[in-house]
């Protein structure tokens, strides 16, 4: 926990003195905290055991055998309030982390300013507002899907920042307006390596219309750090010296490969309607970076349709390779030159996610707070597409995922 | 032959009626001294879905439900915000999972609801309408 030790200090403080200024709101009668928490158990498993299927960052995965660790997870919110202008809420949650543990994580820990009904300042640590379903993604329960589609929501390593944020909501005629602005840095485990965003500086508007119509425009800008020994040892043997007077492609290819502090984007539409038995949502999203990781296109699109307590649902989805950032035309007139050229080609391979989904899932409310899930999808990827496979490259194939999960909130 | 048809469209009208009949009203009500003569339903709405937390006067609305085995709670909402059960959760969990509103405080009775309502000038609620008094005035009805 090296990064905004004293940001988390701040809001704790302050939680604590939100909760010594519960006793004045207990005795008026207000309750001063309100504890909350949403968790699914969850089972998926597919029909081929040459890559993993795994959320973004999980090291362990499903294939032919079942696994409970993909999907399950428990999340605990307590929100204390001081008086009608300062709160503070703490959300902790437990899931398969980057690490492949499932060690309590602190997902937000920030304190709340409502300085006017429409306007309102954070401070501490947030959900990052990437997508269109960012904050309550982990919360099966407030969404239709057993799972936010992959090939989106599979391009960005972070799902919080620590920082500050300001947003700002108005009525425009018949529709509301959001407009929330964000700033700050994060950093997370991707596959057991670290990754930081560094400098994220970001919008996130959305418009709600008349008749149940949402419309959602994001868009973020940071500084992407990657912390992995593999790619240092190919960068730093790219840019040595002695290679420079063979030629000059070696450094540049060194340059762009490298995951040091590089300037990498986020941006995204989406659209979603709910209104009587249709629902439907829909996303478009553009990933753009300077370096190895690649530049990507992703989208989906849903629809439901509510029969009583049942909602069965369509997606489909595609995530595209737009463009890889780096051309591996170093020459290799030796066989070291070949092993380094032959390693640039495994990263290369790594960052080839192209992959096609179609889903069919079917939600039932089953009880008040309770929503049982089931859900198939056909993954068609390009070469791995987002499995975790044993070396970059692997041909994985298409595949069927079947999953099953129930979700509450409490 | 034709009165028998005749009286069969009619019950067969009574009874479509009547169902509806069987449900009590419900009546939104706020504090007297709340300047509103009456609120929309999308006005409603929106507070208790937590898209607006203002009344028309433009103060923050103080919400206030009755619990979840209430069945005014469900005619209300499925009356008022045009959602069911599951669906107004759903909604709220959205909001409370991503810290942007808390849910209207949950109250035990309509005795209850009408008593916060009658204390607090900035609470909004919704009881039976055959327990409204004059403690509380009544903004908008739905049957």
């Amino acid at each position: 926990m090296r990064i905004g030790t004293s940001l988390f200090l701040t809001p704790m403080a302050l939680a604590m003195f939100t909760w010594a200024g519960s006793a004045t709101a207990q005795a008026s009668g207000d309750s001063a905290f309100s504890f909350s928490g949403f968790g699914t158990l969850g089972l998926v498993q597919t029909s081929n055991d040459k890559g993993k299927y795994a959320l973004y960052g999980q090291p362990r995965g499903a294939d032919k055998s079942a696994t409970g660790e993909v999907d399950s997870k428990l999340g605990l919110q307590v929100t204390a309030r001081a008086n009608a202008m300062f709160s503070g809420t703490v959300q902790v949650l437990t899931k398969q982390d980057g690490k492949g543990k499932f060690t309590p994580g602190l997902e937000w820990a920030f304190v709340k300013a409502q300085v006017s009904p429409n306007l309102a300042l954070r401070l501490g640590r947030m959900g990052g507002p990437f997508f269109a379903v960012s904050d309550f993604r982990d919360v099966g329960f407030a969404n239709t899907w057993l799972r936010p589609p992959q090939d989106v929501h599979g391009q960005v390593p972070v799902s919080h920042f620590d920082g500050a944020d300001l947003s700002y909501q108005t009525t425009l005629g018949s529709a509301t307006v959001t407009a929330q602005l964000y700033g700050g840095k994060s950093s997370n485990y991707v596959t057991n390596n670290k990754v930081e965003l560094d400098k994220v500086i970001g919008i996130n508007a959305t418009v709600e219309l008349d008749g149940g119509l949402t419309l959602r425009f994001g868009h973020v800008d940071s500084k992407l750090t990657v912390h992995s020994s593999t790619l240092a040892g190919i960068v730093g043997a790219l840019r040595n010296p002695a290679l420079a007077g063979l030629s000059p492609t070696f450094a540049a290819l060194g340059n762009q490969l490298d995951g040091t502090d590089k300037k990498a984007t986020f941006t995204g539409i989406g659209a979603s309607y709910d209104q009587g038995d249709w629902l439907a949502n829909f996303e478009y999203t553009q990933r753009r970076t300077d370096s190895y990781v690649s530049d990507t296109n992703g989208w989906y699109l849903t629809v439901g349709h509510r029969f009583g307590k049942f909602t069965p649902y369509v997606t489909v989805s595609e995530l595209k390779v737009a463009d890889a950032n780096a051309v591996n035309n170093i020459p290799a007139p030796t066989p070291q030159l070949a092993g380094l050229k032959a390693g640039v080609n495994l990263v290369l391979a790594g960052q080839a996610i192209g992959q096609k989904t179609g889903a069919l899932g079917l939600r039932w409310d089953a009880y008040r707070n309770i929503a049982f899930k089931a859900q198939f999808e056909r993954i068609s990827p390009k070469t791995q597409g987002l499995f975790l496979v044993p070396t970059n490259g692997t041909m994985v194939g298409k595949t069927s995922v079947y999953s099953i999960a129930v979700d509450t909130v409490f | 032959m034709k009165k028998l048809k005749q009286f069969q469209a009619c019950a067969a009208l009574m009874l479509l009626c009547a169902l509806p009949l069987a449900q009590a009203q419900v009546a939104v009500i706020v504090n007297p001294k709340n300047a509103a003569a009456s609120m929309t339903a999308d006005q409603v709405s929106n507070i208790f879905l937590g898209k607006s937390n203002t009344l028309p006067s433009g103060a923050a609305a103080a919400a206030v439900d009755l619990p979840e085995s209430a069945a005014t709670r469900d005619q209300f909402y499925s009356k008022v915000t045009g959602k069911q059960a599951p669906q107004v959760k759903a909604a709220w969990s959205r909001l409370v999972f991503s810290g942007k509103a808390t849910p209207p405080k949950e109250l035990a009775s309509a005795a209850e609801v009408k008593k916060f309502v009658a204390a607090n000038p900035d609470a909004i609620g919704y009881i039976e309408k055959s327990a409204v008094d004059g403690s509380v005035k009544v903004v908008l009805s739905v049957d």
